[in-house]
């Protein structure tokens, strides 16, 4: 990543040796340019819109033509909403801080790689909190789960969940923002002059900030001790620019320079969208939902016969092999060589 | 196989005849009766410096044919031919000087004959030459440039030691072994002066353990010696103050006793401070490797430690409750609140100066999977 490298605070320190932040696999795997991200998201959209168009064609020919489906905005309208739907939830539940910081990143990086014409985010957003709830040692039974949720299965849970872990690509650690806001909040009781009620005031209010950036895109863009200290200097100006003086010396006023777009995001973005307007996205989701994903319609029934022909096939080919195999007197077949047909079993189903 | 102790492999100087050693401790070794003047040297010599020699019931003197029953003291000693002679047939044939072995002929003499140790005497001979091959073949690791030369070192040993214990090529083997000497005589001799060196020292290590066990000894039984005087003075004085005070007799005995617990506890003392510093001089002697301090982790990461100090307390609302729980309920499973705060702080500076990427450039490398 040597085009992201930045002119480092301390070169002596960090010229040989790489900050420990950059062995995440939040550095490396979920870390974007605002363009990248604009990118990415509209480049799955209309990936999504031709492959769903398609399906809608073999369902019914020019059936397409009357669907308006959403646009990459409407879409991550839709996840911001989940998204903040999770807090809601974890106050229910009275999870940790951490596990529904948690479930917000999954929920956000899940849908960097699908899209919700597939997978709707009402229940993405279950799975997401479940996993979360896991890989931060938090754990609760999948039973008692789903049982506080009206209309949820344990089942509705657990489908989804191997597929949430691989769109994730299976990086379930998340460096958060309120940790490091939780460090700042100690290491500021270094700077002379400040009350206690002072640093308990600044705090909370600089959380709740934490708490707002979370609904916007600053954990892809930024790192957390960045948007910790943007959410600090909301809350206290002064007291962020002397932290920042005291700890990186003549790098800080290029990073508090830095950080003003955190800022205007979480001032901006940092409140859950209009209901309205959600309502009138979901509205249209329902039209334009993968008819392959909704069970019981005609592309779906297509799909799950195209898929059971397949398995079929395969079931059958494998027989023959073996039943080849025996007759020629070898129940383990003989070369590996002539057996390439073989191969492709390994993947069973 | 062992390094001979040192070269004296066919010299009769270590040996001990049956007759003359008393209290042997090895009851399953014969004690082999010698009806011949002649001290034979040679054989295999266990741990005390004695050969322990093979004779069994139906032993025969193949040359004279006589048997055990005929001679109950017949010892059958082994040529440099590996052929079985009694020691009336050897002192009969071989007297007169050097003469054909009677059954294949070849020249021998008195003095090269050996007590036989093994049963079988292709192990006899094995052992024979291994320890003339190992005498001289004494190269060591050390003086390889390579494992590989070594290894073909050891191969080559290896094969001259299986064609003189085979018979194969004798003459063609015997030259090798010349030629081998010829060009590293100066080795060799380097080689046996080292080995003689680290038997010096082992020596004299063990030399030096004895003295030690000794002086332990001499020093307790003096303390014992001591111990005893004293008892011996202090009864008499007892009694004299019997005789002479006229103060209660019980607590004269009483303020006696006292005097000599404090005394013997003095002494035990003394001596625990002297076995101290013999075990530390001990230790010092075997401590000769250094301990370096093991490193448990050894990458280049930068975790940020000049940006933070971890202070002993904080204000902090969040960890008040594991701070108050004076009976460590919810630090049990091994939670410490510093651990917590340097992890907080670490989190705090961590990435600080990583700046955003901008634009579409490195788009694969930022998410390789996507």
């Amino acid at each position: 990543m040597a085009a992201g490298q930045p002119s480092h605070a301390n070169a002596e320190a960090s010229s040989s040796k790489h900050s420990i932040y950059e062995a995440s696999t939040q550095y490396r795997h979920w870390r974007f340019s605002p363009e990248q991200l604009v990118d990415t998201r509209a480049s799955l959209n209309a990936a999504a819109v031709s492959v769903i168009r398609d399906a809608f064609e073999a369902d019914e020919a020019r059936s397409s033509t009357t669907v308006s489906f959403l646009d990459a905005n409407e879409e991550s309208l839709l996840v911001k909403l989940y998204v903040g739907k999770v807090s809601q939830l974890c106050g229910h539940f009275r999870f940790p801080e951490e596990v529904e910081a948690t479930a917000m990143s999954y929920l956000k990086r899940f849908y960097l790689k699908n899209t919700v014409m597939d997978w709707h985010p009402k229940n993405v957003m279950l799975t997401a909190l479940f996993l979360a709830t896991k890989t931060t040692n938090n754990p609760i039974p999948v039973d008692t789960y789903a049982s506080h949720i009206p209309k949820t299965q344990p089942s509705d849970v657990l489908d989804l969940e191997f597929l949430v872990a691989q769109s994730l690509g299976f990086d379930f650690a998340v460096w958060h923002a309120h940790r490091a806001l939780w460090g700042m909040s100690l290491d500021i009781q270094v700077l002379p002059e400040l009350t206690r009620e002072e640093v308990h005031r600044v705090y909370q209010i600089a959380l709740n900030h934490v708490r707002a950036s979370r609904l916007t895109d600053a954990e892809l863009i930024f790192t957390p001790a960045q948007i910790a200290l943007a959410c600090l200097s909301l809350a206290s100006p002064h007291l962020a620019v002397s932290w920042t003086r005291l700890k990186l010396a003549e790098d800080a006023d290029m990073l508090l320079s830095a950080i003003q777009p955190i800022k205007d995001m979480v001032v901006a973005h940092g409140s859950s969208p209009d209901v309205e307007a959600v309502r009138d996205v979901d509205r249209r989701l329902k039209l334009c939902k993968n008819p392959e994903k909704v069970m019981g319609s005609r592309a779906y029934m297509k799909k799950q016969q195209e898929a059971e022909r397949r398995a079929d096939e395969k079931r059958k080919r494998k027989a023959a092999e073996v039943r080849r195999a025996m007759e020629e007197g070898d129940p383990f077949g003989s070369e590996l060589a002539r057996d390439g047909a073989m191969d492709d079993d390994d993947d069973d189903d | 196989m062992s390094r001979p102790p040192s070269g004296n492999w066919l010299r009769g100087t270590v040996i001990r005849k049956g007759g003359s050693s008393v209290g042997n401790t090895r009851t399953s070794t014969p004690q082999i009766q010698s009806t011949s003047s002649t001290v034979f040297g040679g054989g295999v010599k266990d741990a005390s410096g004695r050969v322990s020699e093979y004779s069994s019931m139906d032993d025969t003197c193949p040359v004279c044919k006589s048997d055990r029953y005929l001679n109950p003291k017949l010892r059958l000693l082994v040529s440099a031919c590996y052929h079985k002679m009694c020691e009336s047939c050897i002192d009969r044939l071989f007297t007169l000087g050097p003469a054909p072995c009677p059954i294949c002929g070849k020249i021998l003499r008195k003095l090269a004959f050996t007590p036989q140790t093994f049963e079988d005497l292709g192990v006899e001979k094995e052992v024979a030459i291994r320890r003339r091959i190992a005498k001289e073949f004494n190269k060591r690791r050390e003086d390889f440039a390579d494992l590989h030369s070594y290894n073909d070192y050891l191969e080559m040993v290896e094969d001259i030691t299986f064609n003189l214990i085979n018979d194969i090529d004798i003459p063609d083997t015997e030259a090798r072994i010349a030629a081998y000497r010829r060009e590293n005589a100066a080795l060799i001799e380097l080689n046996v002066q080292r080995e003689e060196q680290y038997q010096k020292y082992l020596k004299e290590q063990e030399e030096a353990e004895r003295q030690e066990r000794e002086q332990i000894a001499l020093e307790l039984r003096r303390l014992e010696e001591e111990e005893r005087e004293e008892r011996a003075k202090e009864r008499r004085e007892i009694i004299d103050k019997l005789e002479t005070s006229d103060k209660d007799a019980a607590k004269l005995v009483a303020r006696s006793r006292a005097d000599a617990l404090r005394r013997a506890h003095a002494r035990s003392s003394s001596s625990t401070v002297a076995n101290a510093r013999l075990q530390r001089s001990r230790t010092a002697q075997s401590a000769v490797v250094a301990d370096v301090p093991h490193v448990p982790l050894q990458d280049d990461w930068y975790t940020y430690e000049d940006k933070f100090v971890l202070r002993d307390d904080y204000d902090d609302p969040a960890s008040e409750a594991v701070r108050r729980d004076r009976d460590g309920i919810m630090r049990a499973g091994g939670y410490r609140v510093e651990e917590a705060w340097e992890r907080a702080l670490r989190s705090a500076v961590a990435g600080l100066e990583i700046m955003p990427l901008q634009g579409l450039s490195n788009e694969d490398s930022a998410h390789p999977n996507g």
